[in-house]
């Protein structure tokens, strides 16, 4: 069974968050004391604070855990700090296995690395630039017979020219 | 080197016990014997478990609360509040003190809650759990309906509470719980949320405006 809706109070609009704050008492000083004058002449803003008084209240539950509860709580949450403490100093020791004396040694390691890598990697790419080498070299002659293949178009040109000579002169 | 301070040193050292920024929270012990959370702190970073754990010790039921107050299941919240200790522990060498201990923690807290509303959310829809409900008692009364009709109203108001405030987006459902379940201020819910005042007041208002139309049945 659903219960008649009760009308709300309309508060002055301009002052619902304060009378929120007022309410809990977090309103500070001169806000403090014109809201309490205001609530002196206005029956709408008195009214909504009853009603916040009646209704906030209803909202609040406390969940009083048996002292059981409690010590099972302690028990498990030192439990799980000492797993904590464990992984804690097992990866502390692990960072100290390696920082101090590794640490050097492995960065002497990587640059050594890091350089023959390089070394080896401009071998390839020298490697790449013979055989870039070998094919101009293939290129080369086709190149040398462009100069024929040019001359072979200015003869074109001089049959197109004749051509077009003897053309004019038949005219 | 800096010496290993003991929790036990620490305690001889002050015996005024000056909670700086931490005056709100409460704790089994005397003050006059408690040495400040960054002390013990820096006490733990050194490697000093006992420290740590009068760390958990000073905070463990807040964080539970907190962490209740987003899953409302024990065993989850408990999951969560141990897992934001265990965060801690493990990130104290990052911990660089420019806010206090208080807020870095909690806000680990914060976050993994709202992941948790994450992940809920992108899991299968979660209807509202009646069985939860039955786990908790309503705080503001004291003394449980003994009729039946009071149960069931009762009842009926712990539903639609939880309906509502499982409705509020998370960043909305973080300020009001931290605000009106936790008593918070707003400047300190401001530097859990990792944003400005203005923004928690915004997500505040909006947050009571909604469950106050989801309630207003109860007005």
């Amino acid at each position: 069974m659903t219960e008649p809706m009760r009308t709300l109070v309309s508060p002055c609009g301009e002052l619902e968050e304060n009378l929120v704050l007022f309410h809990y008492g977090d309103l500070d000083g001169a806000e403090r004391g014109a809201l309490q004058g205001h609530l002196h002449s206005c029956t709408a803003c008195a009214g909504y604070l009853k009603e916040l008084d009646t209704l906030l209240p209803l909202t609040l539950k406390a969940d009083q855990p048996p002292e059981t509860f409690w010590t099972d709580y302690n028990r498990e949450l030192r439990q799980k700090l000492d797993r904590a403490a464990e992984k804690k100093s097992w990866l502390q020791s692990l960072g100290e296995f390696f920082w101090p004396r590794w640490m050097p040694a492995l960065a002497t390691a990587g640059v050594v690395a890091l350089a023959l890598t390089l070394t080896i990697g401009r071998g390839i790419w020298s490697t790449n630039d013979s055989q870039d080498d070998a094919a101009i070299m293939e290129l080369l002659p086709v190149a040398e017979n462009l100069e024929f293949f040019k001359t072979m178009d200015v003869l074109d040109n001089l049959d197109l020219l004749e051509s077009m000579g003897s053309q004019s002169n038949a005219a | 080197m800096t010496p290993l301070i003991t929790v036990d040193a620490i305690l001889v050292r002050r015996p005024c016990g000056d909670l700086a920024g931490d005056a709100q929270l409460t704790t089994d012990r005397s003050p006059s014997v408690n040495p400040g959370d960054e002390e013990l702190v820096a006490s733990a970073r050194q490697g000093n478990r006992r420290a740590f754990e009068e760390l958990v010790e000073r905070h463990k039921r807040r964080a539970y609360h907190i962490a209740f107050d987003f899953t409302r299941d024990r065993e989850e919240a408990k999951d969560l509040s141990q897992e934001a200790f265990l965060k801690a522990f493990t990130n104290l060498k990052n911990f660089d003190g420019r806010s206090s201990f208080y807020t870095w923690f909690y806000r680990i807290l914060v976050n993994l809650c709202l992941d948790y509303k994450r992940r809920q959310k992108r899991g299968p829809a979660s209807a509202f759990d009646e069985t939860i409900e039955n786990q908790m008692e309503p705080s503001h009364e004291p003394v449980k309906p003994r009729s039946p009709d009071q149960q069931v109203w009762a009842r009926q108001i712990s539903h639609r509470v939880g309906e509502a405030l499982e409705a509020l987006p998370a960043r909305q459902r973080t300020a009001f719980v931290l605000k009106n379940h936790q008593g918070l201020s707003i400047k300190e819910i401001a530097a859990l949320m990792d944003t400005a005042e203005g923004t928690v007041k915004v997500h505040l208002h909006r947050a009571v405006t909604t469950l106050r139309e989801r309630l207003a049945e109860f007005a």
